[in-house]
């Protein structure tokens, strides 16, 4: 007998600027795995948060086992049977595993009974077939044996419901199957399990059933059984064409970065690109299509100079500029607009003129010698802001009091009045509204046009397919194919970026 | 419940207002304190103002207790710009005062005075910015601590200072005492001003002040500090040499306050002891944050320091007035502007609590 | 009594024991303070403020112990201001902490001006416990003590088992080394701060207050003499486990309590030589630390002077 354990009846959330959740019905089956799928900004983490209790839906019913519940924080969602394993742990490394799970325990009371707890812990982990030592700390344990703490945690608070965000994502192949065969076996005792991916060949092995969501709603819910990855691809990236923009032919001229098998660790030592290939040339516009998370932003970090590469080169204009400094590589003339406009591509406190002359404070005519000539680069903002049409009401204002479409505009500006060589823009429109989308994509058109080298990085796929001139699909950190865009068909590419290679399939 | 609520900007009403109102609060409450002990409070506030500005020569030992205040928080604050938390401003005093004191004591009174003091003050320069770059590398290679490091280096300072005050560099005719010779005059910074003991110091404080603010301001290296200070990933994103800007930062920040230490050892006590340093170390970070990290009005609140503790030492002479009252004004208005600072950057409100 | 070498050791290390108490209390309490994340440099402020409280209430109620509880309580009181300007208002703890020691130091010396000088009618009882104490050597060290330095032994080896074994230290120390894990697991990171600041005061006034109950007995201006930062670095000495606070306090006592010693005995050695002990000792801390704080999963606790709000992204 199927008995539906959560469900959502028309779950509405709003966030400044963008509809996160779009009147979603959703429900899970008890004993089932249920993946939640879709390309980023989707809407499955906020769905997840809200279920987690870590968001507050703006309209709309949850109901758990049949009742109507209300979830205000992570506690209720404990109480409600429900727990949720983060993509970033929440575990403190200092403290043992025995220790972490028992933080917050109510069963407990003053004096933590550790062998008891220990011996709890065994018994989960031997039940589900896995080794863990409660007494080892967090810092000495594996990535994949940090996620079984998190997984043990929530058991041992009693959930029925397990929500995984992504959990593949720090995994290596090995752990992932691990981790499929303790969910497998989790699902036998009875527990009920949804799984965020955008991975299809992972989706596939593992679901019972799958939802898929774009931009905030719900594209549908399919039995695994009765599709295919080309269905589900093709669910995930739709066929909608929000506007297009008027493209001048190509006029490629000579080659500007060659990256050549470039490779790289993340912060949690799994390695980001293995063996990345691909050139852009002056005059074009490159586009990295992928979800994110699959090895974009360390890629940009590398070419920058921001993270090591640990093989691998990257070539400007026949120039070895591998491992340089950032310095070095700005002089290069590269320049980055970063994804992260508030916290890495400018700076909130400071005015608008500090955060313009960032690439340009060091040289002539802006400082002279040792000394800033703030006339000057009061100057060089003005002019900026008048060419780019930027709103800002006073100069010297903290330039977090522009509105995210005006710092991007500034961002752009200031990227590009130096006339680099090459230009990388990460998610350059993301959280714009529709004039400043618009307005980037033809700056960025422009530039292209004027034998600038751009490399464009977006998880979204519409933007790709308007502006680039050629396409490299990246998934997992490898360049699943480079396509021309007259080629360029939105299905294969979304079965591209969810690791379905055309040769597999 | 109370809510904090982020303001999106800060007029420049409120800006001044808030402080202005924590004063004035902190100094209604150090007057209730006052009121326990049964003296008029307004008395106590005059006779304090007029402790410290009363007079030419009161005005005076108010300078001659600010001039360390305005060297040290001139340096901490190249460093709190970049949020670097030297605490460790004590313990460069300490060997910016024994790197001079070296030269005081082993060059010939015979020595052109000039040419001793200008070795003197270059020593002590570099004393304090060594002891500023321990921290410094310590933070830039291995990510240690700052707070931890420079308040740590503070009784190591202190060490150095007692083992050579109690051994080699005692003097042997201060009966036991931990004393060193007393400088000749040729050691000894000028007085500025004839019945005072303002000295050459004040000048230093001053230019000392302009170069700071000209470095934060109008200089590439100030651009980089501020950005490090707020951001530390857009500052390598734009391509700043963290590391080499946070030795330049410490040795500067050390260079001040070891400076400080020469200049009130060569200018007011003439000689080496274990008690140089009534608190300046602490006292200058304070002033500093008063400050919001500008250099020129930090030298104003130096000045007011100096004139509560002079104002202090006065009012215990003249109306009995312990002088223990000053810390209790000063701190109670210190924590009324610690606690009107959250109000610049939020709103309060109240929420009733749903369930 | 004779005087052998034996009978002076054991007397120098009976003082030391309680020398070292004045400064394990504090040390103590700033241990657990700062594990859950609040650097309190207030300690020399609270100290003072337990110091003058418990010697006044001492002295007129002529009850060393209500002054020991009294001073205890007054540190923990001026803990709390440090405590909401830190943790509600999120305000700068540098200069709080800062703040907090030239109020202590003022508002003593300011009030204290009356009681200079005076003395305790009488000091401290000793008491002997029996049995234990007939241990020869150790016997007579630790347990001919007073009852509070009774109550320092059992409380560092209570604070040590509450630290390793029970939930609240399981909650502090997560508060203190990632508030956002803590906060997720229902931990109240804001209320267990607030208890731990407090219970730091309650340390540093317990020092103090011992300091003018029992060792000295008298009141002077400052008497501390500067004790509340030798506990700052106590804490980084003993890597903010409490058993090690216990060594350190000892050393630390014990030197002054040697220096003192042989200046009263008139001994030839030089007690210059001596004063130089504990920075000595201060400087292999620095080094030790050093390297420990290097391998990066023992130090301070990563939270240290950082507030916390839990923010919608």
């Amino acid at each position: 007998m199927d008995k539906i354990i959560v469900q959502t009846k028309d779950i509405t959330k709003y966030f400044p600027g963008v509809l996160a959740n779009d009147h979603i019905d959703f429900e899970l089956k008890k004993g089932e795995i249920h993946t939640l799928l879709g390309e980023n900004g989707a809407g499955k983490s906020t769905l997840m948060n809200i279920l987690d209790g870590i968001y507050h839906p703006d309209k709309g019913e949850i109901y758990i086992k049949g009742n109507k519940v209300h979830i205000q924080n992570p506690f209720d969602a404990m109480t409600n049977s429900i727990g949720m394993i983060h993509q970033h742990f929440m575990l403190v490394d200092t403290l043992t595993v025995l220790e972490n799970v028992a933080l917050g325990l109510k069963s407990q009371g003053f004096y933590i009974r550790k062998p008891e707890i220990a011996r709890q812990i065994k018994q989960i982990s031997q039940k589900y077939h896995f080794t863990i030592n409660p007494y080892s700390k967090i810092w000495q344990l594996s990535v994949g044996e940090q996620q079984r703490v998190e997984i043990i945690k929530t058991l041992f608070r009693g959930a029925e419901i397990l929500i995984l965000d992504e959990p593949t994502a720090v995994l290596t192949p090995q752990e992932s199957n691990d981790l499929f065969k303790i969910l497998k076996e989790l699902v036998k005792e009875g527990k009920s399990i949804i799984f965020i991916s955008h991975k299809l060949d992972e989706v596939m092995e593992i679901s019972d059933r799958i939802t898929v969501l774009r931009k905030g709603k719900v594209v549908g819910t399919v039995n695994k059984k009765d599709v295919t990855q080309g269905h589900l691809a093709k669910m995930m990236v739709g066929r909608e064409v929000l506007f297009s923009l008027k493209r001048n032919p190509l006029k490629r001229k000579g080659k500007v970065l060659k990256v050549k098998e470039l490779e790289a660790y993340n912060d949690k030592g799994v390695k980001a690109l293995k063996k990345i290939s691909f050139t852009v040339a002056a005059g074009e516009i490159f586009g990295i299509a992928g979800i994110s998370g699959n090895g974009q932003k360390i890629l940009a970090q590398v070419i920058t100079g921001l993270r090591r590469a640990t093989s691998g080169k990257v070539i400007l204009n026949e120039k070895d500029i591998t491992n340089a400094s950032p310095k070095a590589i700005i002089s290069s003339g590269v320049n980055y607009i970063p994804p992260d406009r508030l916290k890495v591509g400018l700076i909130p406190n400071l005015n608008t003129v500090e955060n313009a002359i960032l690439r340009s404070y060091d040289r002539e005519p802006i400082s002279k010698r040792n000394f800033i000539d703030y006339e000057k680069a009061t100057g060089y903002t003005k002019s900026l802001i008048t060419k780019f049409n930027i709103m800002v009401p006073k100069i010297d204002a903290p330039v977090k009091l522009l509105s995210g479409g005006n710092m991007q505009k500034l961002l752009l500006a200031r990227e590009i009045a130096e006339k680099p060589k090459l230009l990388i823009a990460a998610h350059p429109t993301r959280g714009l509204d529709v004039g400043a989308t618009e307005y980037i994509r033809k700056q960025l058109l422009k530039e292209r046009d004027n034998g600038l080298a751009v490399l464009l990085i977006s998880e979204d796929l519409d933007e790709i397919l308007m502006v680039s001139d050629r396409i490299g699909v990246i998934y997992e950190g490898q360049m699943m194919d480079v396509i021309n865009i007259e080629d360029a068909e939105r299905n294969k590419i979304g079965l591209l970026m969810a690791g379905v290679d055309s040769a597999r399939n | 419940m109370l809510l904090f609520e982020k303001r999106e900007n800060v007029s420049t009403k409120l800006k001044i207002a808030i402080p202005l109102i924590s004063v004035f609060l902190g100094l209604v409450a150090g007057g209730i304190a006052i009121l326990f002990t049964r003296t008029n409070p307004l008395t106590v506030y005059r006779a304090l103002v007029k402790g410290g500005f009363g007079s030419v020569y009161t005005f005076s030992e108010t300078l001659v207790v600010a001039i360390p205040l305005i060297l040290i928080s001139a340096g901490l604050i190249v460093a709190f710009k970049m949020n670097f938390w030297n605490i460790g401003a004590y313990g460069q005093y300490i060997m910016g005062a024994i790197f001079g004191s070296f030269f005081a004591l082993t060059m010939p009174a015979t020595m052109p005075r000039p040419l001793l003091l200008a070795i003197m003050c270059l020593a002590g320069i570099l004393g304090g910015a060594l002891w500023g770059l321990i921290p410094a590398m310590l933070k830039a290679f291995w990510e240690v601590n700052e707070v931890i490091s420079t308040l740590l280096l503070n009784y190591i300072a202190l060490y150095i200072l007692k083992y050579l005050m109690y051994g080699p560099w005692r003097n042997p005719a201060s009966h036991g005492f931990p004393l060193s010779k007393p400088f000749e005059l040729n050691a000894q910074l000028p007085r500025l001003l004839v019945h005072t003991r303002v000295h050459l110091g004040l000048v230093f404080g001053i230019i000392a002040v302009i170069i700071v603010y000209i470095l934060i301001t109008k200089t590439k290296f100030g651009y980089e500090i501020r950005v490090i200070g707020e951001n530390k990933r857009a500052a390598r994103y734009g391509g700043i040499n963290i590391t080499k800007n946070i030795f330049i930062a410490m040795a500067i920040s050390g260079g001040l306050a070891g400076l400080a230490g020469l200049a009130q050892l060569s200018g007011v006590i003439h000689m080496l002891q274990i008690e140089i340093n009534p608190g300046y170390g602490y006292t200058a970070i304070i002033v500093a944050w008063l400050s919001s990290l500008n250099p020129i009005i930090a030298m104003f609140v130096s000045v007011i320091f100096g004139g509560l503790e002079a104002g202090g030492y006065q009012i215990q002479m003249a109306i009995q007035v312990p002088f223990g009252i000053v810390g209790t004004i000063e701190s109670a208005v210190l924590f009324f502007l610690l606690g009107g600072e959250i109000l610049k950057r939020y709103r309060i409100r109240l929420r009733r609590n749903t369930s | 009594m004779k005087l052998t070498a034996t009978t002076i050791l054991i007397t120098l290390l009976a003082t030391t024991v309680r020398s070292g108490t004045i400064l394990l209390f504090p040390t103590i309490g700033e241990i657990f303070a700062e594990r859950s994340g609040i650097l309190n440099l207030g300690i020399e402020g609270m100290m003072i403020i337990g110091a003058f409280f418990g010697f006044v209430v001492a002295y007129i109620t002529k009850n060393p112990y209500l002054g020991f509880v009294v001073g205890m309580l007054a540190g923990g009181v001026a803990a709390l201001i440090h405590a909401f300007i830190s943790i509600t208002l999120r305000g700068n703890q540098v200069v709080s902490g800062l703040a907090l020691t030239i109020f202590g130091l003022g508002i003593t010396s300011f009030y204290g001006q009356r009681w200079i000088n005076n003395k305790l009618p009488e000091s401290i009882p000793t008491v002997i416990i029996p049995g234990l104490s007939k241990i020869p050597f150790i016997g007579t060290v630790f347990f001919r003590q007073d009852y509070i330095v009774y109550f320092s032994y059992i409380l560092v080896l209570a604070l040590w088992f509450i630290l390793y074994k029970t939930k609240p230290g399981v909650h502090l120390r997560a508060a203190g080394q990632n508030a956002r894990a803590a906060d997720a697991m229902g931990v109240n990171v804001n209320a267990t701060r607030y208890f731990w600041t407090f219970f730091g005061g309650l340390m540093a006034g317990a020092g103090g207050a011992y300091l003018t109950v029992a060792y000295a007995p008298f009141w002077l201006e400052g008497i501390t003499a500067g004790r509340g930062w030798i506990a700052v670095a106590l804490v980084i000495f003993a890597m903010w486990n409490p058993v090690n606070a216990l060594l350190g306090a000892y050393l630390f006592g014990g030197i002054t309590a040697l220096q003192f010693q042989l200046q009263a005995s008139g001994t030839t050695i030089p007690s210059s030589l001596l004063s130089m002990q504990p920075y000595l000792l201060t400087f292999i801390i620095v080094i030790v630390a050093t390297l420990i704080v290097r391998a990066r999963h023992i130090g301070a606790p990563k939270e240290l002077g950082t507030p916390y709000a839990r923010e919608e992204k």
